[in-house]
């Protein structure tokens, strides 16, 4: 009922042997178990995503002291002119 | 005297008055870490030496201010905390040094409060053993053959093991009152809102919150005065009037209308923790509170519309789990090739699993019937709960259905997932839930209640569990 491959295309996860076996029996029984929500008649429900009370606000658009450069390369080692290295992009 | 048996209402007293030091305080805790922590495994991070400095800095101090002032507090390892290795409980975030704090981590240290340690998790706070942790299991203190629930059970082996003053966590189904209720302590789901997620790792943003857990209500309720409040980094925390928590404790509950859920009976819920909430139940209408039976209709859909919301949430956060800027880096060729690598090894299962499940339910073709369906769920189940608060004060339930189990017990994600169906209602409705011990099955394994509020009404649930908490020893077998 789903297509494995599509999913993990669109996760970035690539399921190997056994994992993969697995994880797919697991995933055909939690959707399989899901169904029972066929049961809710939802007609003229609204979805709820945010809950009571809370409502969005926007914050003023002032400049904030973000990371610095010593705190970023704690993480990660910067090379060049401070650029994060990524693999090819372009010309594949 | 034993240190690390006070609470921290006695503990700050103490230090104020000078009768014992942060230093001594500190190195109580630290003894029982040293003593017992290689077997109970609650931290995944200490430091000994700057845990200690601070404490040396804090009785230098001739103003002790704050709330909390020399309270060794552990954080579960999915909050920020500045300078420290943060994982989330997985291997994808192995190394990575928290550049900030969380702003629930700045309000504890501007009351001067001390973090001791960062403490072990389910994966990504997604889990409810601590058995999905890709470091190592931690065991439950009061019986080491069980499991300390989960998803903070760190947090919670930390506390009953008396090896932390009181611990932090996050719940987004469960995470803090399940682990609570099989450690024996306290732990408090606040309202949705109330405690910014600001440096908290998201797992499902709309469900996410973080709370403490402690030995009694009255330090619950210390702890949660100094993490409340609106944050402007958090756009979904609500400006409200700073509350004292603490005045709630000692009113008078009678009068006060208990709802008791009418679908709890469907529910296959073990002997003893029936009969603790009848003993809990009786203990309430003692103190003069009234008891009312109410319905939520649409109780056993919570579990499949969470396990449908909680996933896509998650799935769309953590595709920040990249390898390139923090954390652990794969190989590959080509760019898809490296996060592929890189997400495979740095995730463990049931994060996997969780993020295909999300992946699923928002993709092409099926948004709609899985991901707005479960959605539409949760909104009656938020009517269900508003219609209940329209005739009660608060609600009364177990926390869990069954005491503790036993590591690898649980044998599918199903049988997992349902370890929390008295805990996710109040995580898809946004309301305060409070799991306080009441009473033990025949193994000797903590039995937890739970007290929901209406939103915003955390005083309402200190209220009632202080006195349920007080009343326990004399009125129940």
């Amino acid at each position: 009922m789903f297509d494995i491959e599509k999913i993990e295309r669109l996760a970035a996860l690539k399921l190997q042997g056994k994992e993969k076996d697995a994880i797919i029996k697991d995933l055909e029984e939690i959707l399989n178990y899901f169904n029972i929500l066929k049961e809710v008649n939802t007609e003229n429900i609204e979805p709820l995503v945010y809950t009571k009370g809370t409502k969005l606000f926007l914050r003023r658009d002032e400049t904030e002291k973000g990371l610095s450069l010593e705190e970023t390369e704690k993480n990660r080692e910067l090379f060049g002119d401070n650029f994060f290295k990524v693999k090819k992009i372009i010309g594949e | 005297m034993d240190i690390t048996e006070l609470t921290v209402k006695e503990t700050v007293e103490k230090i104020k008055r000078k009768e014992i030091s942060v230093k001594e305080t500190v190195q109580a805790y630290l003894k029982n870490i040293d003593e017992k922590d290689n077997n109970i495994r609650a931290f995944l991070s200490t430091n000994k030496e700057e845990t200690l400095k601070e404490a040396e800095e804090l009785d230098k101090e001739s103003e002790k201010n704050g709330h909390i002032f020399g309270i060794p507090v552990a954080i579960k390892d999915n909050i920020n905390v500045y300078g420290t290795e943060t994982t989330a409980g997985s291997k994808i975030l192995k190394g990575y040094i928290s550049p900030y704090d969380a702003t629930v981590v700045r309000k504890i240290k501007e009351e001067n409060g001390i973090i001791i340690g960062k403490t072990n998790c389910d994966e990504f706070a997604m889990g409810s053993s601590t058995e999905n942790s890709a470091y190592f299991n931690t065991k439950n203190p009061i019986n080491t053959d069980y499991v300390p629930g989960g998803s903070s059970g760190g947090s919670a082996a930390s506390v009953a093991a008396r090896e932390a003053a009181a611990a932090f966590g996050s719940d987004t189904g469960g995470s803090i009152r399940e682990p609570a209720a099989f450690c024996g302590i306290v732990g408090l789901k606040p309202t949705y809102g109330r405690v910014s997620r600001y440096g908290l790792i998201a797992f499902g943003s709309s469900l996410d919150i973080i709370g403490p857990l402690t030995k009694n209500v009255e330090d619950a309720a210390i702890l949660t005065r100094v993490i409340t409040g609106f944050d402007p980094h958090d756009e979904t925390t609500v400006a409200l009037p700073h509350e004292d928590y603490l005045n709630f404790l000692k009113k008078d509950i009678k009068g006060k209308k208990l709802g008791i859920i009418r679908e709890i009976k469907d529910f296959n819920v073990q002997k003893e923790v029936n009969l603790a909430l009848t003993n809990a139940i009786s203990n309430l209408v003692n103190q003069g509170c009234e008891v009312l039976e109410i319905s939520i209709p649409h109780l056993k859909y919570a579990l499949p519309a969470y396990y449908l919301i909680a996933p896509s949430e998650a799935s769309s956060n953590l595709s920040r789990f990249d390898g390139v800027r923090y954390g652990l880096e794969g190989n590959g060729d080509n760019l898809r090739d490296f996060y592929e690598d890189t997400r495979t090894k740095g995730f463990g299962r049931e994060v996997k699993r969780r993020i295909l499940i999300g992946t699923f339910a928002l993709s092409e073709g099926y948004f709609d019937e899985y991901y707005l369906k479960a959605s539409k769920v949760r909104q009656l189940i938020a009517m269900d709960f508003e219609k209940a608060f329209e005739n009660v004060d608060a609600l009364v339930l177990p926390t869990t259905a069954t005491t503790a189990f036993k590591f690898n017990e649980k044998k599918s994600p199903l049988e997992m997932y349902m370890s929390d169906i008295f805990t996710i209602p109040m995580n898809l409705a946004g309301v305060p839930a409070i799991s306080i011990p009441f009473g033990k099955d025949d193994k000797g394994l903590p039995i937890g209640i739970q007290i929901v509020g209406k939103w915003f009404k955390e005083g309402e649930i200190f209220n009632i569990s202080y006195a349920l908490e007080q009343s326990k020893e004399k009125d129940c077998v």
